[in-house]
């Protein structure tokens, strides 16, 4: 499971969920890519299960990009506990994603094949997400 | 490759809301510069300029601005993330017989040896090419290529009038074993165990 060796602030503020993604907007890496439509919060185990979705899916033959990376802390307070005394405990770790980020990129001959193995990946991913193929490629 | 003529009109409203007020109108903010030239702002068609550049990044474009035409290249072109539409084309101003410096995409052809998978490590080429013949992309065959085959960028032949810039030594493209499994060998025995188990279902 992906998670940062060390932080410099355990607890951090939520981040912002406005906007459009900056950059990694293109398939540069692989063939395909798994594009996010919506803001979302991908927590760590999320990224871990859309990756073994495709790779028991593709089984051999094929590489798989994971270009975000979950190294924001949220925290959570525990069950019945009263208001104050403090921030609670960190609980998840995610990567702020906003619409337009290739999230996953994957190469792989087989066209049919890598699109279901995206398919699967997408089912395990928070927000609506398109498959998107790198510029330029055959088509 | 063949020069594509844009009529351009100048603009002297700047700013995001001059901006977004010529795309509401489907038309693309550029700017020209290039060769010590101060830089004209210019509102392109936003149709034409999609078609233009659409599959080739290096497309030349002649860009007439109220009878006075230029020759010139884009440099940058900013998409919206979703819908893929131009917001902003930067265009270098280029003279014919000048010597430019262009990624071209790079294309494998064939199908390796049984066994190999082809890994491309190299998707475009840094190329020096003559403004006005500049490649619309190279092709490279790996038809047949061993197992542990490794193709330089060196390696590569360039058609007539393109020199390499940048790394000969970098690769290419790797021709790996197609059998190994993707990720880690804990992975590959995972893999190796989902398979067992969906054979015996």
């Amino acid at each position: 499971m992906l998670i940062p060796r060390r932080v410099k602030y355990r607890k951090q503020h939520h981040p912002s969920r406005s906007g459009m993604s900056k950059g990694g907007t293109a398939v540069t890496f692989g063939e395909w890519g798994i594009q996010a439509l919506e803001p979302a919060y991908v927590t760590n185990r999320q990224i871990e299960s859309a990756r073994i979705a495709i790779t028991r899916h593709i089984r051999r033959g094929g590489k798989v990009w994971i270009n975000i990376y979950p190294d924001r802390p949220l925290t959570k307070k525990p069950a019945e506990t009263r208001m104050g005394s403090g921030k609670g405990s960190p609980e998840w770790w995610v990567a702020n994603v906003k619409p337009g980020r290739v999230m996953f990129e994957l190469s792989f001959p087989t066209e049919k094949v890598a699109k279901e193995a995206l398919t699967r990946a997408i089912h395990k991913l928070p927000m609506k997400c398109r498959i998107v193929r790198r510029e330029g490629g055959e088509s | 490759m063949s020069e594509v003529k844009l009529s351009a009109t100048p603009r002297n409203d700047f700013g995001k809301g001059a901006a977004r007020r010529l795309r509401r109108d489907h038309q693309v903010p550029a700017v020209l510069y290039g060769h010590g030239t101060d830089p004209v702002h210019v509102a392109l068609p936003g149709h034409a300029t999609m078609l233009a550049l659409k599959g080739n990044a290096n497309a030349l474009l002649t860009i007439d601005i109220e009878g006075d035409s230029q020759l010139a290249l884009p440099k940058d072109v900013q998409r919206h993330p979703l819908k893929n539409t131009i917001e902003h084309v930067d265009l270098i101003i280029v003279r014919r017989g000048e010597k430019v410096t262009v990624d071209v995409p790079l294309h494998f052809t064939g199908e390796p040896a049984p066994g190999g998978r082809a890994q491309v490590e190299l998707t475009s080429l840094s190329v020096e090419a003559e403004a006005t013949s500049i490649p619309d992309g190279v092709e490279f065959s790996i038809e047949d290529a061993e197992v542990g085959t490794q193709i330089h960028a060196g390696q590569i032949t360039l058609p007539e009038g393109s020199a390499l810039i940048g790394d000969p030594e970098a690769i290419a493209v790797i021709i790996s074993d197609a059998t190994l499994a993707v990720g880690t060998e804990a992975e590959a025995a995972e893999a190796e165990a989902v398979e067992a188990a969906a054979a015996e279902a």
